[in-house]
């Protein structure tokens, strides 16, 4: 059986059970027989309660609002600085990029569906334009005329396409048409006596 | 209680925003060790003001220091080490004990009267805690964390070890002094 000298050095550990397995039972069995070790184990047991019971509770109302309190008010380091200020500048060109991106697409689909209309309304305002050109060409006719010879009117009756488009004389033995393929304005004069 | 060891998902977030300058997420952190950070500085100095004080400028440390901080460790027994060493430090800066190791606690040991039989069941309640306090006080600031580590804050002496930096052999003898030490003077007071 071992000595009570070396068991008490274990008793504390054998309360806590942080002994091996073997020195546990080495422990037990001594307490069977021995009661002035078991005497000093129970004080210890005793000890440890009344540590427990009578241990200070500090308040600790405003505890970490203090502490974040003191932290706040700390120098930051200059590694620190940097890296902050690097990251809210990394932060707003990455929010500067995403509103770029937004209006280049709102753009984009903007042009798309504008294209046709616009062309629409291109197309809308030549037509004027190209029946003014028409009557353009129909004025400019007389100079034309003035270089016509007396067989042309044959040409045109052989022509299927030749569009008479207005008559610009009462005389009713005058003919105008136009002649669109050739963009030109014919005027027929009858042989004079 | 929580367990040391590796940090849940949750705090290693809180402890990566800290490392940020994220002050509130450093706050929730200390909402949630202040109390036995200050238990373990209260288990050195024995004086609640100053428990608080160092438990304050232990989280002030911790945060100046997060980026030493290595995650693979416990962020707990982190803290606890940073509060256990500074409140040796603020015991030795004050002067008043002189701290014994190895063979001079042995001795010390020695020189205790021994005693059976539960000492405090005669002791009065009000009695008992005025000694007790007293007794604790007489104690090395090492000697008195590592019982209250254990008996208040119910660590485990490994854990105990990585929080005062020493041997687990070193824990056992310390606890054994202080347990011998702090049954002998209140087997005195029983006996009263």
């Amino acid at each position: 059986m071992a000595e009570c000298s070396e068991i008490s050095m274990m008793l504390g550990a054998f309360e806590d059970s942080e002994l091996e397995p073997n020195e546990m039972q080495e422990v037990a069995f001594h307490l069977a027989r021995c009661e002035s070790c078991t005497g000093i184990l129970a004080d210890y047991s005793t000890l440890g309660r009344n540590l427990r019971s009578f241990a200070p509770e500090p308040s600790l109302a405003g505890f970490s609002s203090a502490v974040v309190a003191r932290v706040d008010r700390l120098p930051q380091p200059v590694l620190t600085r940097i890296e902050r200020f690097l990251r809210r500048q990394l932060d707003s060109v990455g929010s500067g990029i995403a509103w770029g991106g937004a209006a280049a697409v709102a753009a984009i689909v903007t042009i798309i569906l504008m294209t046709p209309l616009a062309r629409q309304f291109a197309t809308r305002g030549t037509q004027p334009a190209a029946i003014a050109s028409s009557v353009s060409n129909a004025a400019v006719a007389p100079a034309q005329v003035a270089s016509a010879t007396a067989g042309e009117p044959t040409m045109a009756d052989n022509d299927s396409h030749a569009d008479i488009s207005r008559l610009e004389s009462e005389n009713h033995s005058v003919a105008v048409w136009s002649e669109p393929r050739r963009d030109t304005t014919v005027i027929w004069l009858p042989d004079q006596p | 209680m929580r367990t040391p060891g590796r940090q849940d998902g949750d705090e290693a977030e809180l402890i990566e925003r800290s490392r940020k300058g994220d002050s509130a997420a450093f706050g929730v952190l200390v909402e949630r060790y202040q109390r036995r950070v200050v238990g373990v500085a209260l288990a050195v100095v024995h004086n609640q003001d100053d428990a608080i004080e160092l438990a304050q400028e232990t989280f002030v440390r911790a945060y100046e220091n997060l980026s030493k901080f290595e995650s693979r460790s416990s962020f707990s027994t982190w803290l606890y080490r940073i509060a256990a060493n500074l409140a040796i430090d603020f015991w030795r800066r004050e002067g008043r004990h002189v701290v014994l190791h190895g063979e001079d606690a042995e001795n010390e040991i020695g020189k205790l009267p021994t005693s059976s039989g539960d000492s405090f069941k005669e002791v009065s309640r009000s009695e008992l805690s005025a000694r007790l306090k007293q007794a604790l006080e007489e104690l090395t600031p090492e000697h008195r964390a590592v019982i209250l580590l254990r008996e208040v804050e119910g660590m485990s002496y490994d854990e105990i070890s990585d929080v005062l930096q020493c041997p687990r052999g070193t824990v056992m003898s310390r606890l054994h002094y202080a347990r011998t030490h702090l049954r002998t003077i209140l087997k005195d007071v029983g006996g009263n």
